[in-house]
């Protein structure tokens, strides 16, 4: 239907005539006059390709840096970007593809399950395939799903993050712990230590939706894929479902937690900003979050080595305590971009190494491929051994469609203001998953 | 008299009540995170600039305030030329043609902006327009021209014909008569329109960053969220983000504020 | 929010005059005509199209379906509980934004000696960014009892996360923004009610009370019209405010027609069903303000 516009195009200086009067000739003398120099500013020359790239504000800091990079070494072409909140980038980028002019370079999500992730995107064709280059050659196994699509790779990210406890190492040590827990049972006695201690145990932000479902992530993979490490194809076939699955255990788990009084008062109304700062203040013990946050955190604490992470163990046997690491949000080219190749080639570039390296520093995680000048962020270390056998992505990345995670978010905002119960809470997300 | 006194005595704390946030927003913006998480809602003591400091040159506000000045100057000229000429047309046209044409522009009020995005995305980017300070200026005009047309056309009805009238029969074409005569009439209404378009142009967030993004012309509200979406946690620097983004059409506000309230208050009489 | 009204539309009517000249040419309206039509009525007629398809908003795949989006609609639980929220805070913000705005207006009407003050400081909050507004009163309305609105009132509510509260601190918020704008335009009424009425009336032995009834109430109908109008319009379509402040949480306590086909279209990628509740929202818009303007300039007339 907007093939009409297709077959009628009007040029730029025929449109302009036809407005006639004052204001086009305003728009026309502001839109020279007001172009900025920019070449003059970054003084490599004349850039011959300009890339745009609309990213989420996470993935400023290494994207300025690795853009910096190129620059340098490839002095012809620019990269520039512009960052906004997530749920702004979503629609932004959302309207750009669906008008059929997306930028060159945007970001993506890995997996399935959202409106910006890479198999949606990729589905629908807009996605560059980047499968003749040599990084793609190193994912790992267990990480494919996330990073491609029919045997194409469609995405590049440098790396993966865990969901776990951020928490305050001196105020453990105030309390009296002085090793993190290791089964279901020793987390909670720590949550009681802290508790009777006088700090809240677990700040939890529950205003911003995502932050409602890092609990219920970071137990499922010990209540559901330790028992059954298929349970997701059998979830697609049809002969699974979120009810009568581990997911009910975990849900259990998450409401003992506020049951218990372990969460601060009135999570509802708490935002991830403020679970932040209780945290780093040192007003809360821990928070259950994405290690991707973990810069966040040490922003906003005055002492940042204070922080680090451990794996919430979501079972009685230290065995079956497995967890959630999902590839971090990474970018795509565009398909239909004018510059394709430029704007591969740079990808290329960020899937060389030393860039995956710097990348992953940057947002704490842990690189996708490693080599002798690898490094791994202390806070996530405890995690390293879970990584191999005992890891799965995130939840939603297997999900087949944008709904679900949504309503999740929903249902545990219910479940914590006490409006809903488990059992409906799981039926809406059997719905929302069939859907 | 007492009766005044008390009177102002109520309005005054009100008004102070009603201040409330802009003191938590300030205040917050002038401590450090110690003192945030301490005395939330004590003055601050000392204050400390380190948060403007930093959010000013972090947010790189600048550029960005000129580009808002830019389209949003634009925009409200060619809204005024455009929507003031329209209505005069629409005021005094006597057929039903005319009045279908009135109705069709306030139909622009009511819809939801959602119903046309990606076609109208489509068609600032067929013409070479993303990116630019003239598709802003044009879907400005575009957007805000209903209410526009819509504020004009009531106030010239009100106006007595006499004036272009007389300015007529000495020989005078509608085209003189609306800008020699009618025009300087319609200041009231005029100061109205120019308020009600900049606010919404100036603060406008969506449609900015859904064409401007990744362009290196953004505006003030994308580049304060980009910033505030970076510093999410701290409180300080992100009000004092908040601050410096508001600032300007505050100031703007507070400098023209007699004109402002009173044309405001005089363009809706009619 | 976009500031919106509807029109005193009625048919010029054609006047007896010693001298009448034409209408202004048609060329007048054109260049707005053009970008009106250009910019509003093209791409909306365009989109409406989307409403029958299946279309989830990215790639060139879709197919006509008919009725069925609007089908699943009434069938779509969440989408009519969102009706229901929607209308609840259009009629709290309809109420006491206007509510508040009068009573401001007749507070700064009086000759106070602070009454410019009181009006900048009162219309102030109208020219900050309602996203930047949203994103303040999140802060004040954080549940530590310590701070923000809690800390000031001594109180322990959870403005956002308490399902029965969260829609009302929304409208809270939107009043505080906006109480201002009621203001100025129901300042603007009360200039016109001329003195001598209120004299007149005083002469006769009319109370405070009598006097606002009967005198000035009935000359501000204009005002009320136009302040209905804008509040009710401007609360139908509130979006950047609800999304800001709660995303439609927690659950589905503060989900709005406008927050709902938000999601649709770009969060579960159901563009073709977002087109549909689009336009039920804006046939909604269109009817009740029709219905508004109608009644409303109908009491006036009788006034």
């Amino acid at each position: 239907m907007t093939d009409l516009l297709h077959h009628a195009r009007v040029s730029r200086g025929q449109f302009l005539r036809m407005m006639g009067g004052l204001a086009a000739a305003t728009l026309a003398t502001t839109a020279c006059s007001t172009r900025p120099d920019t070449t003059a500013t970054t003084g490599g020359g004349e850039a011959a390709t300009e890339l745009k790239f609309i990213g989420v504000a996470d993935q400023k800091t290494p994207m300025d840096e690795l853009a910096a990079a190129y620059r340098k070494a490839v002095p012809a072409v620019r990269v520039t970007a512009s960052y906004a909140p997530t749920d702004q980038v979503q629609t932004s980028l959302r309207t750009q593809l669906g008008a059929g002019n997306a930028p060159d370079l945007h970001v993506v999500y890995p997996g399935n399950g959202s409106a910006m992730s890479m198999s949606q995107i990729a589905g629908a064709g807009l996605l560059a395939d980047l499968s003749q280059q040599a990084w793609t050659g190193t994912i790992p196994a267990g990480f494919k799903p996330a990073f491609q699509l029919d045997g194409k790779t469609y995405l590049y990210s440098a790396g993966s993050s865990v969901i776990g406890a951020v928490y305050n190492k001196k105020v453990f040590e105030q309390a009296g712990i002085d090793a993190p827990p290791a089964t279901w049972t020793e987390f909670l006695g720590v949550c009681e230590k802290l508790k009777k201690a006088g700090v809240t145990p677990i700040a939890l932000g529950a205003q911003t939706p995502w932050v409602t479902q890092l609990i219920t992530y970071a137990l499922v993979p010990s209540t559901v894929y330790a028992k059954d490490p298929s349970f997701d194809d059998k979830q697609l076939a049809g002969q699974a479902g979120f009810a009568g699955s581990g997911w009910q255990q975990a849900m259990e788990m998450y409401l003992e937690l506020q049951k218990r009084g372990y969460f601060n008062d009135k999570p509802n109304g708490t935002t991830f900003e403020q679970q932040t700062s209780m945290v780093a203040t040192g007003k809360a013990a821990m928070a259950i979050q994405v290690s991707a946050v973990l810069p966040d955190f040490r922003k906003a604490a005055s002492s940042p080595d204070d922080l680090s992470m451990f794996p919430v163990p979501g079972a009685d046997d230290p065995a079956q305590v497995w967890i959630p690491a999902g590839v971090v949000v990474g970018l795509g080219a565009s398909a239909k971009g004018r510059n394709v190749e430029q704007a591969k080639a740079f990808i290329d570039f960020l899937g060389r190494q030393e860039n995956v390296n710097a990348w992953a520093k940057a947002i704490a995680a842990i690189p996708l491929t490693q080599d002798a000048n690898s490094a791994i962020d202390p806070a996530v270390e405890s995690f390293l051994p879970f990584t191999k056998d005992r890891a799965v992505p995130f939840m939603d990345q297997r999900w087949p469609n944008a709904e679900v995670q949504p309503v999740h978010f929903a249902v545990v905002q219910e479940l914590l203001a006490g409006d809903s119960t488990i059992g409906e809470a799981l039926k809406k997300m059997d719905e929302a998953y069939r859907k | 008299m007492r009766r005044t006194f008390l009177l102002e005595i109520v309005m005054i704390v009100a008004a102070v009540a009603f201040l409330f946030p802009v003191y938590t927003l300030v205040v917050l913006s002038l401590k450090d995170p110690a003192q945030i998480s301490q005395t939330p809602l004590a003055p601050p003591a000392p204050p400390t600039l380190d948060n403007f400091t930093a959010a000013w040159s972090a947010a790189a506000l600048g550029p960005s305030l000129v580009n808002s000045t830019v389209i949003t100057a634009v925009s409200l000229a060619a809204l005024i030329a455009l929507g003031s000429f329209a209505a005069y047309f629409l005021a005094r046209v006597q057929t039903r043609l005319g009045y279908g044409l009135y109705v069709l522009f306030l139909l622009g009020i009511v819809l939801p902006f959602q119903l046309g995005m990606i076609p109208l995305y489509e068609l600032v980017s067929d013409l070479g327009l993303i990116g630019t300070h003239a598709g802003m200026v044009l879907f400005y005009t575009g957007v805000q021209l209903p209410f526009t047309v819509f504020l004009y056309t009531g106030f010239i009805r009100a106006l007595p014909r006499e004036y272009a009238s007389a300015a007529q029969i000495d020989g005078a074409s509608h085209l003189v008569a609306f800008t020699r005569v009618v025009f300087p009439l319609l200041r009231p209404i005029t100061g109205t329109v120019l308020i009600l378009n900049a606010v919404f142009i100036w603060n406008d967030f969506f449609t900015p960053l859904v064409y401007l993004g990744g362009s290196g012309y953004e505006t003030v509200p994308v580049s304060v969220f980009a910033y505030v979406g970076q510093y999410v946690s701290q409180h300080g620097l992100v009000f004092a983000g908040l601050v410096l983004g508001a600032l300007p059409i505050v100031l703007v506000f507070l400098a023209l504020q007699r004109y402002v309230i009173k044309g405001f208050a005089s363009g809706l009489k009619g | 929010m976009t500031p919106v009204t509807a029109g005193r539309a009625r048919p010029a009517r054609v006047r007896r005059r010693r001298f009448t000249p034409a209408s202004p040419s048609w060329l007048f309206a054109a260049p707005a005509l053009a970008v009106y039509a250009l910019i509003v009525l093209y791409p909306a007629l365009a989109g409406v199209v989307y409403a029958f398809t299946d279309w989830s908003g990215i790639g060139r795949e879709m197919s006509f379906v008919g009725l069925a989006n609007f089908r699943t609609l009434l069938g779509d639980e969440q989408a009519m509980g969102s009706i229901g929220n929607t209308l609840l805070l259009t009629v709290a913000i309809v109420l006491v934004q206007n509510g508040v705005g009068l009573l401001l207006a007749l507070g700064v009407h009086a000759r106070l000696k602070s009454r410019a003050l009181l009006r900048v400081i009162f219309f102030a909050p109208v020219v900050v960014s309602p996203v930047m507004v949203a994103f303040l009163w999140k802060y004040i309305y954080n549940p530590d009892p310590s701070s923000g609105l809690n800390g000031l009132l001594g109180l322990r509510v959870d403005w956002l996360g308490d399902p029965s509260v969260a829609l009302w601190s929304i409208a809270g918020m939107v009043v505080w923004q906006y109480a201002g704008y009621s203001m100025v335009i129901f300042l603007a009424g009360l200039e016109g009610v001329p003195r001598e009425l209120h004299e007149a009336a005083m002469i006769d032995g009319a109370g405070t009370w009598q006097r606002f009834r009967y005198v000035t109430w009935p000359l501000l109908a204009p005002a009320v019209t136009i302040n209905l109008m804008l509040s009710t319009i401007g609360g139908l379509k509130l979006f950047d405010q609800v999304f800001a402040a709660t995303g439609g949480g927690p659950g589905y306590a503060t989900e709005t027609l406008s927050t709902v086909l938000y999601k649709q279209a770009f969060v579960f990628g159901k563009f073709g069903y977002s087109t549909a509740v689009a336009l039920v929202l804006a046939l909604f818009v269109a009817a009740v303000s029709f219905v508004q303007v109608y009644y409303l300039r109908s009491r006036e007339v009788s006034a």
